[in-house]
Formats: C-alpha cells, structure tokens, sequence
C-alpha cells in the first residue's frame, strides 16, 4: 500500500527493516518473502548492520528537524556517538566523555545561559553532549547519526554482551548495564537480551533449553485448548461420551444418542454455554483481527500480501486471543498489539533459527512479563485508582514539576495542555508511537534494562521528552504544544536518553 | 514528513475569522482516522489505530469566512471511554461515523454514543453529522442509506454518506458542518471569541517577539 510514503515522519521506517534478507535472515519455515534487491553488504556485515541506512534517514531527519527548530540542541550530526546517557553508570570505553560531560558541571545550553540566565534546568544536554562526543569521535563516516553510537562502539559493546551471554551464569547486573546503552542489532543478541530481562529466561544457561522446550510446548497447549472453535469442543465432548457409550452399550448392541446437553446447544441462552462465550470471544477476536491487520501498516514484516506478513500477523493475532481468554478481566484492549509488535519482531528475527521458528511461543510469555507491570493501565476500572493510567499520568506531571516547574506551568497552567492528551498514548504504548520502529526497540532496551524498574525509566524519559523540547513548548499556545506533543518531532534517542538518565538523581540545580 | 508539522504551525499562527472545535466519535474501525487523514492532508493511508486521542487542525474558507477547525479524533474502543469525556468539552460540532459495512456500528450510535453526546456535550446547541463512511464498498453495504437518514432525523442531526478512500464526500462533511455551526448564533459567538482573541494575541507577539515568555 502506502509503504514507504507514508506522509507521518515520526513513523517512517528505515529501509533496513523492512529488508526481508534482514528481517527473516536464516530462511525460516513460514514461506519468506522473496528477498528484494537490498544490498547484501548491509546484512553482511552485522558488525556495520543497518548503519548506512538507518544514518542516511536519521541524519535527514535531524537536517529536518533542525531546520524547523532552529533553537533546539539538534547536535552536529557528524558528532553523534557514544550515548553519554549511560555513561555516568558506564565504566569504559567513554572514558573521556565523561570527564568532559562531568567538568561542564550542569547541563543546559549556553545559548540558554545568554539568554535567560539561571533558568531551570535540562534544556540541551546535547550541546554538551556533542561536545563530548565530538571530542571522541572518530568514526567511520556511515554511522554518523545512528543515534545509538558509532559502529566501532557497536562492535566493542556487541563483544561485550557477546561475552556475558556465553557466561555459565549470566551476571545480571552486568547485563543490564551493557544493555542500558543500546543493544546492537545483529547475531540475536537483542532477542536473548530481552528474554533474559523480561526474566523468560533463567541466568543459568544450562536451564534454557529445558525450561525453553517446556514452555513452547505449553503455549502450544494454550493454542490447541483456546483457539478451537466450539463445534470442535462439541465434537469431543460427543467423542467422549460416545466412547463411555462404547463401554456401557457394548452388550446392548444398539448406539445411543450422543448427550449435548441443553447448555451446549449453539442457540442455548445460558450463560455457560460454550456459545454464548464463542459469540463474545467472536466480538474481541474481530476487534484483534482489525488491529493486527492495521499494525505497522509501513513495514512489510507486518504488512502487506506477502505470506512472510501474513503468518507474522497470524502469530500477533494468536497472542493476543491467548492472552485475552486466558486474562478475562482485561482481554484485548486496543494499543496491546502496538506493545506485542517489537517483541515479535525481534524475536522472530533472531538469526538462530530455531528460536525464530518459535518466537510466537517466547513472545507470548514475554509479553505477559512485560505487561504484568502495568497491566493495570489497561483496565479501565482502575482508571481513577492508585495504580491506574490517570495517576501514572500525574506522577509524570509531578516529574515535570519537580525538574522544571517553569515548562510544568506554561503547560499545564498557561496554555492547559492536559497531560492526559497527549502521556495517555506515550504511557500505556511505551513510546511505540512517538518513534520510528528503530528508535523505538533502542529506548526498549533502556526500558527493559534499567534497575529502576520500568515504569521509572519510562516516566523519566517521558519527562525528558518534554524538557529536551522545552524552548518550543514554552513559545507554544495550547495548539502548536498539544501538536508538538501529539506528534514528537524526530530525536536524537542518545541525547533524550541521556537527559531522561540525568533525571535519576536529583540535579545539582 | 514533518512538513505537517511546519505547515499547522504557521497555519495556527496566521489569521482565522472563526474556530471551531470538533469531534470525532464512533465505534473502533470506522474510519474516524482515516476520515480525517483525507480530510487534512488530501493523502489515502493505512493507519494504526487510535489511542487515547489525536488532535489536527485544518484551515479552510466556507461562506466567505477563514475558519480554522480543531479536530479531536478519539479512539472508538470501549475501554477509552472514561478518558473521552473531557474531550466533548465545548466542542461546537460533532462527527457520529458509522461502518456501513457493519450494522453494529450503526446501532451503536443510537444505543451508546448519542447517549454519550447528551452526557458529555457542555453545548446545547452543539451541531451533529451523522457520516456512513466506507461507501467504497458497495458490495458489502449492510446500512441502507435511507436507514442512515431515518436515524439522522432521530437525533437531528446532519447526515451524509462518504468514503475515506476514494475521497468521496469527504470535504463536504466538515463543510456543511461548520456551515451550519456558522447558522447558529451562539455557536458564532464563540468561534469568532477566539478568533478575535486570536488577532489581538498575534498583534502582542509582533510588539514583544523576542522577549521572554514568562514575564
């Protein structure tokens, strides 16, 4: 369809990712599509990945960005590298960013300094930050703007990770640092990352493939119990109470009828039947058909004709009637299948092709691990509760408040943007939408990764969206902010995290 | 491209005799979106679906007078509904969308969504457009249009059948919306209150552009 003209910038997929030599590497069963003529130095090389692409688009993005936003700490592109986000808990190899990110001692721009003097806090970490980075960079000229960092550094931190993972007992903490800074795409490595962290696997190595075996093997029970429609159910309850029959009517020698009892009847009232649940489940299963078929309409891993799209879009939908009968308190709520979306992605691109071949399985689980954290923003009963959506959403006015209290009143006072409008969908989606699908999977690893938990990392990186824009927020009016904050302009994902990291502790001010 | 972006916020910066605020409601997969996308940007997209609540804002000239709408398109899931609420808020026109491919969204709009209009609506004379989108396929038609104008009537409301995809009676929605917002005085009164607030606040920022903006 529209695939690559897509007109929503903030969407816009690299062509990396939709190179079907990329996306399905090792040809898995599910017939792949055809490969395109996408250059196989690109996959050749998983050290170099995706950079020349995914650079090209981002460092148009930032010319955009930059053109539109003159004010805002767009860094030279050339000089995007290490994440300084991570490095204050990062020991090598960013040595010397950090001591010139430390010696700048606070970290808003200068050209903020000139202009409004002590002003609160956070603006433009990334003036300091590509400093920092300019000073340490070197790199090759491809990766310049994949906000990650420089190919060199992915190399570096995919043999890092490469070496904690084949450990006996995966160190956790270690593992978690790595893979706070980014996780390199390429040899599977984000695939085990996540599963390690959303806890599906266990640290000791020698348990995964028992514990791996035991849990395809489960889900594929949940499949066969769930997904099968009631006439079959009906037929093995006939089944089975035919063979009964068997065993008493054998010397009677004549067939009784087999028993459906009145509940089971498709046109029974009854609140039990079997039907009755079918033509609920039909109502949730309709609705998850239309989502699924509606995700990522601008990547052909999940759209399109190709039967590639096609079987990944079975598996979505497969998860997702799982996961609504087996939690009939929550069931399908629309968004689940933005959150489901990069987990399958990653997982099913997994070069080792056993685990391609089930991450419907793994995705399932990891899913439910995921969610379990904030399952409650789904539910629309605890929308006013402690744990619900609206009260996250405060807390996030809260972080705002408590870091720059000037940007929280122009919005929530002066121009009354109400958070709701715009933290509701960043929240409850964990930014799958602000971002391209790219960015996205690298905030996940931040998200997925950080001790603080999940919920803590992703309000602090949403209140460092808002304060790495704060120079446009606080020149808008109700419209243009609630525009802005409706459709985040392109980022630098390095910077922003930097900056959501920098709200941690409380700032020296 | 960002050029959306650039475009809304020149737009809202230039003059506007009126403003409107206008609502999207209507069952999930409608094409309440998709509607809107058309509406805007004049492009045929696939989209994913709507959560929480999207705000575009669209600058046109009806009857003379520049007028600029903002248009809040909501997600049609149940489980949103607690959070939609707050968005009917003097909204001066409202958009009811049904599937006529898929007779549940069009009762729907009787058994819930007008009753959510007449809980949630701050304007009693807040005008209503009742739009059976997806006429582009005729073949799957399950809502007669007669049907559609029997319930337009009930809830005295505008009606028009139109297609998302082929841009089919596209502009013509929002044009014979606002064209009767424009009919009612009260509604009048407050879209060109904010018009007026409008010009005088652009005048302030030529005279003080520069300066802080939190003085």
């Amino acid at each position: 369809m529209f695939n690559s003209t897509s007109g929503n910038n903030k969407k816009r997929v690299p062509d990396w990712l939709n190179s079907s030599l990329w996306s399905s590497s090792p040809p898995p069963p599910p017939a792949s599509p055809s490969p395109k003529s996408s250059p196989n130095d690109v996959v050749a090389d998983r050290g170099v990945k995706s950079t020349p692409a995914t650079s090209a688009k981002s460092s148009v993005q930032k010319a955009e960005a930059s053109k539109y936003e003159p004010p805002a700490p767009a860094p030279p592109k050339v000089a995007v590298t290490a994440p300084p986000a991570v490095v204050v808990r990062a020991e090598a190899p960013k040595v010397e960013a950090q001591d010139l990110l430390g010696s700048q001692g606070r970290y808003y721009s200068s050209e903020d300094d000139e202009e409004d003097g002590a002003r609160s806090n956070v603006d433009a970490v990334a003036d300091t930050a590509s400093e920092a980075s300019a000073a340490v960079t070197v790199s090759s000229p491809v990766s310049a703007a994949r906000p990650a960092s420089s190919a060199a550094e992915d190399i570096s931190r995919q043999a890092q990770l490469l070496q904690e993972l084949s450990r006996k007992v995966i160190n956790m903490g270690e593992l978690r640092r790595l893979a706070s800074q980014g996780i390199p795409d390429g040899a599977g490595i984000r695939a085990t990352v996540w599963k390690l962290l959303l806890g599906y696997l266990p640290c000791d190595r020698s348990l995964w493939s028992s514990e791996l075996a035991k849990k395809r093997s489960q889900y594929e029970h949940f499949k066969e119990e769930l997904l099968m429609n009631p006439s079959e159910i009906t037929r093995r309850l006939e089944k089975s109470s035919l063979k009964n029959d068997e065993l008493d009517g054998e010397d009677k020698g004549f067939l009784s009828r087999s028993e459906i009892t009145h509940d089971e009847h498709p046109l029974s009232l009854g609140k039990t039947s079997i039907w009755n649940q079918f033509f609920q489940d039909t109502e949730v299963i309709e609705q998850i058909d239309r989502d699924v078929n509606r995700t990522h309409p601008d990547m052909n891993f999940f759209s399109g004709d190709s039967s590639f799209a096609k079987s990944n879009q079975d598996s979505l939908r497969n998860i997702l009637i799982v996961f609504a009968k087996l939690n009939p308190g929550i069931r399908y709520v629309q968004g689940m299948n933005e959150i489901l979306a990069p987990l399958f992605y990653v997982f099913r691109s997994d070069p080792n092709e056993e685990n391609a071949v089930s991450a419907e399985a793994d995705t399932f689980f990891c899913f439910v691990e995921l969610l379990s954290g904030f399952r409650d923003h789904f539910c629309q009963q605890l929308d006013n509760s402690v744990v619900g959506i609206r009260s996250t959403i405060t807390r996030l006015s809260l972080l705002l408040k408590e870091h720059d209290e000037e940007l929280w009143r122009h919005l929530e006072m002066t121009t009354k943007v109400n958070p709701q409008f715009y933290a509701f969908r960043w929240i409850t989606l964990l930014l799958t939408q602000e971002f391209n699908f790219a960015d996205s999977l690298f905030i996940w690893d931040t998200l997925l990764s950080d001790p603080e938990g999940l919920q803590e990392t992703l309000l602090r990186i949403c209140c460092a969206m808002l304060i790495i824009i704060r120079r446009r927020l606080l020149a808008g009016d109700f419209t243009a902010n609630l525009k802005l904050l409706q459709h985040y302009p392109p980022t630098n994902i390095s910077h922003l995290l930097y900056v959501a990291n920098k709200l941690r502790t409380h700032p020296a001010g | 491209m960002a050029s959306t972006g650039l475009s809304s916020s020149n737009s809202s910066s230039s003059s506007y005799d009126l403003s409107f605020k206008i609502l999207l409601i209507g069952d999930s997969g409608v094409g309440k979106s998709s509607l809107l996308v058309t509406f805007i940007s004049n492009s045929v997209e696939d989209l994913s679906p709507t959560i929480g609540v999207d705000f575009k804002i669209k600058l046109l000239t009806v009857g003379g007078k520049k007028l600029k709408l903002t248009i809040w398109d909501t997600a049609g899931q149940e489980r949103f509904r607690t959070l939609t609420s707050s968005y009917y808020r003097g909204a001066q026109g409202i958009v009811l969308v049904y599937d006529v491919t898929r007779r549940e969204t069009f009762t729907d709009l009787s058994d819930i969504w007008a009753k959510e209009v007449e809980l949630y609506s701050t304007n009693q004379d807040c005008v209503k457009m009742l739009v059976g989108n997806k006429v582009d396929k005729e073949s799957e038609r399950v809502v007669s249009k007669e049907e559609g104008m029997t319930l337009a009537e009930e809830l005295g409301s505008l009606f028009l059948e139109c297609s998302a995809r082929t841009r089919e009676n596209v502009e013509q929605c929002f044009e014979e919306l606002a064209l009767k917002i424009m009919e009612v005085p009260s509604l009048l009164e407050e879209g060109s209150a904010v018009g007026k607030r409008n010009i005088l606040k652009q005048k302030q920022v030529h005279h003080t552009s520069g300066g802080g903006c939190c003085s």
